[in-house]
């Protein structure tokens, strides 16, 4: 057992996920003199690792092998359980992405642990490491910890944290010894990136909202008129993403994106806490309700009592 | 095809926070399939209309959750399966996919294990690839499409954070479902009228082969230290003026300084 914070750094391809990154500087934050140590899988042609010492982890722990190009979630699981269990650390922290959702349970179930999804902080009090998640309802916050079982374990929300560079920081990098052991009965037959992966609505610097009293074509068109005159994106409420035009990537808040554009333009959005918990690092905010007593007011700079349609059309007009 | 659909019963309306043990009070609130698995379960029902076989639904929780597994059968479901016991209350996603998966074993020879995404009060996502671990089965997580290709082989589509996988598994497995595989079925008059005639089985930790201390609060590693309304960081809000294009004139000049 040590007592050192590791990081799990997924990469995309070549590339690291930025939410890693943000993960390890949190970490450097928070550890209290506890070692920081990025755990990576790559295969032979990657060299992640120089991106991520960039942002000063005391240590770089390496898996190497060529299977890792296209791992399934149930070999990566097996390959860093290897190296955890070695090691047992303090705590263990992933991005909740999909590949992080999905094979840090995985890793957990063979490590009997702990493990605490999608958190907006972590912090260590003594030795427990909090996790503070959201959950359903009646704005309702949860800290979690895991008293007994080691690593502590939790998934967090991309774009909660800033990822910052060190300068001059001093980082070991260890190659880990594991054997891969491929998984029978499973195969990934092929990866293709998402091109338009780049346009992602949690890096958008502008976002125009769409909640459930902006559900209808003519408000949508607006919105997307609106969104591309401002050189921003479209956003939607949970609700919307019923809608077929719209689906999870573009959703705000709980269970969707966190968001941090400079403007936010919100129409026809309440303000639910599983909305407004995704917008808390916004700049200004704008929102539009024909309900002046709707929550979302009570989180906005700017507030207009009306139609979505009245303003998005004079919206439209003015800008240039 | 044996396919098993595990659903949640999620509370619809307001929550409340026990001040005693901190934990969700859950009773006196309505209850609801997790819209998710509904997706998971139209997924079952389209595979058993390709491949023949059966679709039984799997839940842990208090009889109340009978309701929901009622609504599941009415889908068009065979039969349910429920894990109720006092010995399984305060259980975590740790402990909850054990008892799962032991309920899994007992109704034995399945060949798929169908999840919705995440539930929508936790969000955790996490039972389902526990299940796949404890069955040493492999797990797709986030399926947006689902193909079969042999008696026992699917094909899947599978979205990560930025690209999109294919994955081809041999049966069984595990695979979690995104809502935009399909458009879940409604329950129609007939079907919700023989969903009562169709068999809900309740099963113990008695029934079970199961390691006591796996289970429950005693299996849950995590422990909930404090439950709270977050301090809403209220802004000061500007009043824009009612008439559209004036407010607009104003906004955009006062966000240009």
């Amino acid at each position: 057992m040590n007592n050192a914070l590791w990081v799990y750094v997924q990469l995309n391809g070549q590339k690291v996920e930025p939410t890693s990154l943000q993960l390890i500087t949190k970490a450097r934050q928070i550890a209290e003199g506890r070692p920081v140590v990025a755990l990576l899988a790559e295969d032979l042609t990657t060299n992640a690792e120089e991106t991520v010492k960039e942002y000063g982890p005391d240590e770089i722990i390496v898996l190497k092998d060529d299977h890792f190009t296209q791992p399934t979630d149930g070999e990566l699981a097996d390959a860093l359980f290897q190296v955890v269990s070695a090691n047992t650390p303090n705590g263990l922290l992933f991005p909740a992405t999909v590949q992080g959702r999905s094979v840090a349970p995985r890793l957990q179930a063979k490590l009997r642990t702990g493990l605490t999804a999608d958190c907006l902080d972590v912090y260590y009090d003594g030795e427990d490491l909090i996790q503070v998640k959201p959950t359903y309802g009646d704005d309702i916050m949860c800290e979690i910890l895991c008293p007994d079982h080691r690593p502590q374990m939790a998934t967090v929300r991309p774009n909660t944290f800033n990822a910052e560079k060190v300068t001059g920081a001093n980082v070991k990098i260890t190659t880990a010894t594991f054997t891969f052991h491929s998984e029978a009965n499973i195969e990934v037959v092929s990866e293709k990136p998402i091109i338009s992966s780049s346009a992602n609505i949690a890096d958008a610097k502008i976002v125009v909202a769409l909640g459930r009293g902006a559900d209808n074509d003519k408000t949508i068109a607006l919105a997307e008129k609106a969104a591309a005159k401002l050189g921003g994106m479209v956003g939607v409420s949970r609700p919307l993403t019923d809608n077929p035009k719209f689906s999870h990537e573009s959703q705000i808040g709980q269970s969707g994106n966190t968001i941090a554009p400079d403007l936010l333009i919100n129409l026809g959005v309440s303000g639910a806490v599983q909305y407004t918990v995704g917008i808390e690092n916004a700049g200004k905010v704008v929102s539009v309700n024909t309900d002046d007593k709707a929550p979302i007011f009570a989180v906005s700079d700017f507030g207009y009592v009306g139609t979505a349609n009245e303003f998005l059309e004079a919206l439209v007009n003015d800008i240039k | 095809m044996k396919i098993v659909v595990c659903i949640k019963q999620v509370p619809v309306g307001a929550v409340k926070i026990d001040p005693e043990t901190h934990n969700l009070v859950r009773s006196n609130v309505e209850g609801d399939i997790n819209p998710y698995d509904r997706n998971a379960i139209e997924a079952a029902i389209q595979l058993k209309e390709q491949a023949g076989g059966e679709v039984i639904l799997l839940s842990m929780g208090p009889d109340s959750y009978i309701s929901s597994l009622r609504d599941g059968l009415a889908m068009g479901a065979d039969s349910a399966v429920l894990l109720s016991s006092r010995a399984f209350g305060g259980a975590d996603t740790l402990a909850t996919a054990y008892t799962l998966a032991a309920g899994i074993k007992k109704i034995g020879n399945v060949d798929l294990i169908l999840f919705g995404r995440q539930s929508v009060d936790a969000d955790t996502g996490q039972v389902g690839p526990i299940v796949a671990e404890d069955l040493a089965i492999p797990q797709i997580t986030f399926a947006e499409n689902i193909e079969l290709h042999d008696h026992n082989v699917l094909v899947v589509k599978r979205l990560l954070d930025s690209a999109v996988q294919e994955v081809k598994v041999t049966l069984p497995a595990v695979v979690s479902v995104r809502a935009e595989l399909n458009q879940p079925r409604y329950e129609n008059p007939l079907n919700i009228q023989t969903s009562f005639e169709k068999s809900v089985t309740i099963w113990s930790e008695k029934d079970l082969d199961l390691d006591n201390s796996q289970i429950g609060q005693a299996g849950s590693p995590t422990v909930v230290r404090k439950v709270y309304a977050p301090d809403k960081a209220t802004k000061q809000m500007e009043q824009l003026p009612t008439h559209a294009s004036k407010a607009v004139t104003q906004l955009l000049s006062e966000l240009n300084n």
